[in-house]
């Protein structure tokens, strides 16, 4: 059997096992060990361990569990719920408002961690049920909720882009700071396309009526930009630090994972409950995370040793004769395709692999690819049938969102990621400017 | 049947209490590497920190694996296998679970080549500190193991589920 042969059988039992539900990391690990085997002999067995040690070894990903920790302290103490409501009351007088502050509030909480997740429980447990007794529509808000939560995954620190790093073997401090942009921007269009739409039809957004906007006295509204103290504290320990140069990346991650707890502290949030639920669910994920890649690395290995990346490479461009922005396009295509329907934790560290060698051949910057892969993930995140925040989004709304609701509200917010994900294609500056400034100046 | 019964308990039971300690590594490996950064910051770097923190992480994946397996955190892809009755999970399961055993089979077998080699050579890390490499690698092996043990445990409570025998979750009772 030729090896081309051989890796499109891997590639279509993994698809096959995948559908039986099976656990993502034994399904990978079993392809890649059945095919390893018989390829290398004894050699082969020793490859999957292998695989553990180069995991090891690769530093940034101890952000991993620290960013998980901080993400679900932040959610499970809820130190964010002050913070809505001061977006609630500073933009609640225009139409669309409360939805625009939404956006405001995920913006900060991306910031402050690197899963969609935490976004997610905040706007689905507080700022959900609050718009929809406000009579906001609903599928206006769910997609609000979803498209602002996946920002956590675009917007520093963030933990797609450090799995890419690992991958791609580019700077991790770079490829945040090449998030930085495209990340505001996104956000910038979500409000863009909220304030236009609500000003069209402002039935989907009712401002705060007159009475209650009055009943809140000014004094009050500036108590609440307290509220921002907190998270800007926690985001100025984190990054401030590693920008400053004094942390490294690593260091900085178990800096943030502090911060959050003694803010949790200090706001007398961190209950017995709290604590237990946000040490068992860091371990619960960052187990899943580091089986799986463990998985996929010794999967990636077999693939590399067949030669499959090559062989790709030449069918795209020895093959078909295509320009190598035609190929990105067909690339980015692709993965878009593939994102919609495979689970997207097996898509980060399977598909990864297969295309950022292809990337650097074709010339492109690692970097700035860096930041169209994760946006490409972002909308795999949302689109169905799979998506991991459709899943997060109908286990944790109120029942009235069904989950036709669910799955209509997310296309408006996926064709403003669309449209921001062809902007930073055709301008490749946006992203790169910034980590330009600061290039060999961070450590990590 | 009960010698079975009594594997998946105490598999269960022994799993959730090593995944109980792993969990609170995640303060271990937060020390560390706060500890870098202040001794960097004092002008004296910690030699020692990166290597132990990375120690710190195989400890804390590899044995709290199986924990996390018990509480159901390990990803399937549900497009199919989520609408299926519990009769028709345990089936599908329990073959497809022969995979994931054997997966885990040879990353042990590895395992335990690569522990033994790194005693017998005493090899050591290429760094300034230069640990020993052993200590980690037989961690990682030992977890690897109470991972196929779970994984064991839950094929066999597949078969028991469908020949009428339901044994629920040690984390599922609310324990």
């Amino acid at each position: 059997m030729s090896y081309e042969l051989i890796a499109l059988f891997m590639f279509a039992s993994m698809m096959a096992l995948l559908l039986t539900g099976q656990r993502v990391f034994g399904v990978i690990g079993a392809v890649a060990v059945i095919a390893a085997l018989p390829l290398w002999g004894t050699g082969g067995v020793e490859i999957a361990f292998a695989q553990s040690i180069k995991l090891m070894k690769w530093y940034p990903l101890l952000t991993l569990p620290m960013f998980i920790y901080m993400g679900y302290m932040l959610s499970e103490s809820r130190i964010a719920d002050d913070l809505y409501r001061m977006f609630h009351v500073w933009f609640g007088p225009i139409p669309g408002g409360l939805a625009i502050g939404t956006i405001g509030l995920m913006v900060i909480i991306s910031a402050m961690n690197g899963l969609s997740v935490a976004g997610m429980a905040i706007g689905a447990t507080i700022a959900l049920p609050e718009l929809l007794r406000r009579g906001y529509d609903k599928q206006m808000i769910t997609g609000v909720i979803q498209g602002g939560s996946s920002l956590g995954i675009l917007i520093p620190p963030s933990v797609v882009l450090v799995l890419y790093g690992m991958i791609a073997r580019q700077p991790v401090s770079q490829l945040w700071l090449a998030g930085v942009f495209p990340g505001l921007l996104m956000a910038a269009l979500f409000v863009v396309y909220i304030a236009v739409r609500c000003r069209i039809q402002p039935e989907l957004g009712p401002p705060l009526s007159r009475e209650e906007r009055d009943s809140i006295t000014w004094s009050e509204r500036f108590k609440l930009l307290r509220a921002g103290i907190l998270p800007f504290m926690i985001f100025f320990l984190m990054n401030g630090l590693f920008l400053m140069g004094i942390t490294s990346l690593v260091e900085s991650s178990a800096v943030g994972a502090l911060a959050a707890t003694l803010a949790a502290v200090f706001k007398r949030r961190l209950t017995k409950e709290v604590f237990e639920n946000t040490v068992r669910k860091t371990l619960g994920i960052s187990c899943m995370f580091m089986w799986i890649i463990l998985a996929a690395l010794c999967f990636g290995a077999v693939f590399d040793g067949l030669g499959a990346v090559r062989a790709i490479e030449n069918f795209f461009l020895g093959r078909l004769g295509l320009e190598p922005w035609q190929v990105l396009v067909l690339m980015q295509l692709s993965f878009l395709l593939m994102g919609t329907f495979l689970d997207d934790t097996a898509m980060l560290v399977i598909v990864a692999p297969l295309y950022v060698p292809l990337v650097k051949a074709l010339g492109f910057d690692l970097v700035w690819y860096g930041v169209l892969y994760t946006i490409t993930c972002q909308i795999a995140y949302m689109t169905p049938p799979f998506g991991y925040n459709l899943f997060l989004m109908r286990a944790m709304s109120p029942p009235e969102i069904k989950l036709t609701d669910i799955y209509m509200s997310v296309i408006p917010f996926v064709a403003v990621m669309l449209i921001t994900l062809i902007i930073v294609m055709l301008f490749p500056e946006l992203a790169l400017w910034l980590p330009e400034q600061f290039r060999g100046k961070l450590q990590g | 049947m009960n010698v079975v019964i009594a594997y998946i308990r105490f598999i269960d039971a022994f799993n959730r209490r090593v995944g109980r300690f792993a969990m609170y590594l995640i303060f271990v490996l937060m020390g560390v590497l706060l500890w870098s950064s202040v001794t960097k910051y004092a002008g004296m770097p910690a030699l020692w920190t990166l290597e132990a923190a990375q120690f710190v992480m195989v400890a804390y994946y590899t044995l709290g694996g199986a924990y996390s397996m018990q509480m159901g955190d390990h990803v399937r892809m549900d497009l199919l296998y989520g609408g299926l009755s519990h009769r028709r999970k345990a089936m599908i399961d329990g073959i497809s679970i022969l995979f994931l055993i054997f997966y885990l089979f040879v990353l042990l077998y590895g395992g335990i080549s690569s522990t033994t080699y790194a005693i017998e050579y005493g090899e050591r890390a290429h760094s300034v500190w230069r640990p020993y490499m052993w200590p980690v690698k037989l961690i990682g092996t030992v977890g690897i193991l109470f991972m196929l043990l779970q994984a064991i445990a839950e094929f066999l409570r597949d078969i028991l589920y469908l020949r009428g025998t339901s044994i629920n979750h040690a984390s599922e009772a609310g324990l």
